[in-house]
């Protein structure tokens, strides 16, 4: 009895367990069999011969490393950038003594979350336009680091507020003034918030899609996401290459994730508990 | 020591470049949208002329524009009202467990760390009606073929259903965190007076995690209203508008069709509409609970 | 201790200020070309904006290329630079942006209509006609109407395309069916098909367009090709019940399961899987999609069973009626004609481009129909494949032919009738209602432009 009652939950959780796995796993599946046809008549499980041909042709066609790079530069390059303008202001308002002009500039700062960023589209492709910059990578750069800039303020705020005041009088004492305090003491002290900021920063410039399909139109600049589309749109009639390239960009992030989950986990909660 | 912190110059440095940007990405891109949504400016054209409310008038009189209205609320209504009560029982039963918690964590999240595109190209293949997963596993059932994505009747769902594949997990941990963080004495200390799993769950874990339940709920509002991304994957807005929603519907108009001034009274609206329910939410239901500190 | 951190600090200052002047500096940096006035060698540039990206268009983009070198050959210091972009993306924002901004490149590949009337009312787009008359090709042209505006031409058409069917023919040999001669006849072979357990019409209505190629072309059956032009002017009505006999055709065509279940989730590719599979043995579809049909790559056996006829008229022996455009072309910027030399460069390359020898060229090459008046000898002796020879025999059949809707029609209603159609594929409506709800945006668009 006691052991049913233990297994009833590990039942349900399996379930949601193969809900959330099996995808993954019907298009691993289907990437390794020849068609269409193929699929219909063996859906579930493993073809009797593999077919690796598709991988080859999509790398071929979807050129997934160029992409992967622009993803992971563009990606990389905006979530630092936000931390780094974000930890600034943050450092400013909280410990520097601005108090009423540093209320403001925060409650202005809270704002910005409330913000649908997607619904500025227009206007900020109207800004990229007049900059001239639509079409370089910096039409996606500019505004994922603005867009991660109010959620970051937060966090790191949240975080350099806690720390004690004692640890600047004792730096200022060392003769430290506000440019090493921050670089030297504070922001040091505040890394784990960096990191859990970064994590969730770099995942969504990782995975956006609207702004990267709207404002870049030469194809070598063009991301992940937005390649892949293009790809399955362009190859639509075979969905065994299609998985095949699905396999591909999936796959690096699954490694990254394995590799970095309890980082990932431990920085996604951290920071929605504080936020 | 005041003296280094209070030095105007270095302030204003630290402030200016995060300062800036919100200000170039936030405020100046509502003033041009608020702006422009007086006009009848077809994002090409010099002269710019202003018609009122015109467009404002045409986008409330205009059915479709309704219908992806509804389309939001059923984003939120579905995200309120079947992925929260799932979100909570699953973080409760993880919470529990003793073997192969980790293993749970791990996989619940996976999904939130891909790219929604991609995500959206993989459920368009298993929601394809002749070799997709969906049709070939409800074919085991003898169940006919359901149109999924060609279907009016079927294309929201499941559009809402692969959201939900997509974010129930990240919320998921997000609650187990808060669970998880709650002292183990309180939970004792109500076992000893004997009390059931069920009653220690309702009595006390939940309304402990009631806040970071409220800020999952504000989450998944401002992710409906801004959702767009996979619907331009899955459908583009279609079956005939069916699946449409505010943002694919300003975007329809304002950037396929030479409409710029109309595109940015939609974007208003998205805006104010976000900022209503945002103050409905805030106001009815989050008062009443414990108000989100930052 | 201290200087450290205050170099530390120096360069993250130097970072962002060097991020933000770098946003701010980039305009300032394109090239300003030729400066107009001198006539001597100096080298000069202009750049050609194509669409010729990848595999399927290299034949275009060869013929670019030697147009390109001959007209570098025939002016001093020319230099041309190719930039090429994606069409879908270049019609749809890059051109847009650029055109918003007031500086286009000084070729580029446009759609004449609604686009190129855009532009001009603008006066962005250079006016041709004084070129075309020193050249002497105006009238060389099948149409000119989508670059034409206010009795000026904006544009040159690069192609031409009809839209009819396309139909597996070894399949209709096999069950002994022949081209209909009358949409009752084609309904029969339809029934037939059906009968056998095929699908009739390959059709994939994600993007409405797909399916109004076929209502477009029955509404102008049924209440002939002069009726869309009246819908703008006032003149004729949407709800005119021969028009809601064309389109409760398609409706019926619809109800009768005469396309695949479901199809309303199909992108543009899937239909023509469905015909390459023998799934579907009928198909209307653009004559670009020969292309297709012709590639041993993508077509695989298939090769050699496609042919392809116009969809017949409702009364055997009656007008064909066929949609025939040559809506994509190149325009140029307003700009050159500040400049003489860009203005001779543009001469040179238009008098390259636009030649019979290119054109069929194009023809042999790529299957793109001659946007150039051409006779059907001609083209018969470039391209003696089966498939191009059925689509000339379309093409010399056309007794009227008819721009498509979109052409004709306002945005608008463009966006009213894409979502109709779905609506009507969906079941939602029915053909009457439908074209009530397009009148009613016809009339609200006919409204915002006086």
């Amino acid at each position: 009895m006691r052991a049913m009652k233990k297994l009833i939950p590990h039942i349900f959780l399996m379930a949601y367990l193969l809900v959330i796995l099996y995808p993954f796993l019907f298009v691993l599946f289907s990437s390794v069999k020849t068609d269409n046809q193929s699929i219909a008549a063996n859906p579930f499980g493993l073809p009797d011969t593999f077919v690796l041909d598709n991988y080859v042709n999509a790398w071929v066609n979807a050129k997934i490393s160029t992409y992967f790079w622009n993803s992971l530069y563009i990606g990389v390059l905006s979530a630092c950038l936000s931390i780094l303008f974000a930890a600034m202001l943050a450092f400013a308002i909280t410990r520097m003594r601005y108090n009423r002009i540093s209320a403001i500039l925060f409650q202005c700062i809270l704002l910005g979350m409330l913000i649908p960023n997607n619904s500025l589209m227009l206007p900020i492709y109207g800004i990229m336009r007049q900059l001239d910059i639509l079409n370089t990578h910096m039409a996606l750069i500019l505004p994922y680091v603005a867009n991660a800039i109010p959620f970051s303020v937060i966090i790191l705020a949240a975080f350099m507020r806690s720390l004690p005041g004692e640890i600047e009088e004792a730096a200022v004492i060392d003769g430290l003034r506000s440019g090493g305090l921050f670089a030297r003491i504070i922001l040091p002290l505040t890394v784990p918030a960096i990191v859990t900021v970064f994590i969730i920063n770099f995942l969504g410039n990782w995975n956006e899609f609207l702004l990267a399909n709207y404002f870049l139109s030469n194809d070598e600049l063009r991301t992940l996401p937005v390649r892949m589309v293009g790809f399955r749109d362009a190859y639509n009639m075979n969905y065994a290459q299609m998985s095949a390239g699905i396999v591909f960009s999936v796959l690096p992030v699954l490694i990254i994730y394995a590799i970095l989950q309890e980082k990932i986990i431990e920085g996604v909660t951290a920071g929605s508990v504080k936020g | 020591m005041n003296k280094a912190l209070r030095n105007p110059l270095i302030y204003i440095l630290f402030v200016l470049p995060a300062f800036i940007l919100f200000l170039a990405f936030f405020i100046y891109p509502i003033y041009t949208a608020i702006d422009n949504s007086f006009t009848s400016w077809n994002g090409i054209s010099k002269d710019v002329k202003y018609i009122g409310f015109d467009n404002y008038a045409t986008a409330m009189s205009d059915v479709a524009f309704w219908k992806s209205v509804k389309n939001n609320v059923y984003f939120i209504l579905f995200s309120c009202l079947v992925q929260v009560p799932l979100i909570v029982i699953f973080s409760l039963l993880i919470a529990n467990v003793k073997r192969l918690k980790g293993l749970y964590k791990t996989a619940v999240f996976a999904p939130s760390i891909m790219s929604t595109a991609v995500i959206g190209i993989l459920w368009g293949f298993i929601y394809n009606p002749d070799f997709g997963l969906m049709n070939q596993l409800l074919g085991l059932f003898g169940v006919e073929p359901i149109y999924w994505l060609s279907d009016k009747n079927w294309a929201m769902l499941s559009i809402l259903i692969t959201n939900a594949w997509q974010w129930t997990g990240f919320y998921i941990v997000m609650v187990l965190a808060a669970i998880i963080s709650i002292p183990k004495e309180l939970d004792e200390a109500a076992a000893i007076d004997g009390a059931t799993g069920w009653q220690r769950a309702m009595k006390i874990t939940l309304p402990l995690v009631m806040p970071i339940i409220s800020v999952v709920i504000m989450l998944s509002i401002a992710g409906a209203m801004k959702a767009a991304d996979i619907i331009l994957v899955m459908t583009k807005g279609g079956p005939a508008g069916s699946t449409d929603v505010m943002a694919t519907y300003m975007i329809r108009y304002a950037i396929t069709s030479f409409k710029h001034g109309f595109g940015n009274s939609i974007a208003v609206l998205i805006f104010v509409f976000t900022m209503i329910i945002t103050a409905l939410y805030q106001v009815l239901i989050a008062r009443r609970n414990e108000r989100i500190e930052y | 201790m201290k200087k450290k951190g205050l170099a530390l600090l120096m360069s993250l200052l130097f970072v962002s200020s060097a991020l933000l002047s770098a946003c701010g500096g980039k305009g300032a940096e394109k090239p300003s070309g030729g400066t107009g006035g001198a006539a001597g060698n100096e080298p000069f540039e202009i750049t050609i904006r194509h669409t010729q990206v990848g595999e399927s268009k290299k034949f275009r983009l060869a013929l670019l290329n030697d147009v390109v070198s001959k007209t570098e050959a025939a002016v001093p210091g020319l230099k041309i630079k190719l930039d090429a972009v994606d069409s879908e993306v270049n019609r749809k924002e890059k051109l847009r942006g650029e055109m918003a901004a007031g500086k286009p490149p000084e070729v580029f590949d446009v759609f004449g209509s609604p686009d190129a009337g855009v532009y001009a009312k603008e006066g962005l787009m250079l006016d041709l006609t004084p070129i075309l008359d020193e050249l002497g090709i105006k009238d060389k042209f099948t149409t000119l109407d989508p670059f034409t505006h206010d009795g000026k031409i904006y544009g040159l058409p690069i192609g031409g395309s009809i839209e009819g069917i396309f139909y597996n023919k070894e399949y209709f040999e096999q069950k002994g069916l022949s081209v209909p001669k009358s949409l009752a006849e084609l309904e029969q072979i339809a029934e037939a098909i059906k009968a056998d357990g095929k699908i009739p019409f390959a059709q994939s209505s994600k993007d409405a367009w797909i399916p109004l190629m076929t209502t477009n072309n029955l509404w102008s059956y049924y209440a002939g090709p002069e009726v869309t032009y009246g819908f703008k002017t006032g003149e004729t009505k949407w709800t005119d019940p021969k028009v809601v006999e064309g389109v409760k055709k398609h409706q019926e065509w619809v109800e009768k399961g005469y396309f695949k279940k479901g199809e309303l989730g199909f992108e543009y590719a899937d239909m023509r899987n469905q015909i390459l599979s023998g799934e579907a043995i009928m198909m209307m579809d653009g004559s670009w999609a020969n292309s297709v049909f012709r590639d041993p790559e993508q077509a695989g056996d298939m090769v050699g069973k496609i042919g392809y006829f116009n969809l017949p008229p409702v009364n055997a022996g009656d007008p064909v009626v066929v949609m025939q455009d040559a809506n994509n072309g190149y325009g140029f910027s307003a700009e050159v004609a500040n400049d003489p030399r860009k203005l001779q460069a543009v001469k040179e390359f238009i008098k390259n481009m636009w030649t019979d020898e290119m054109q069929l060229r194009g023809l042999k090459e790529d299957g793109v129909l001659p946007a150039m008046k051409m006779d059907l000898e001609t083209m018969n002796s470039t391209s003696d494949d089966p498939l191009m020879q059925d689509i000339f025999k379309g093409v010399s059949e056309i007794g009227k032919s008819f721009p498509a809707f979109d052409a004709l029609v306002q945005a608008d209603v463009n966006t009213a009738l894409s979502m109709g159609i779905q609506q009507v594929i969906g079941g939602e409506l029915d053909a009457q209602k439908m074209l009530e709800n397009v009148q009613a945006a016809q009339e609200a668009a006919n409204a915002t432009e006086e």
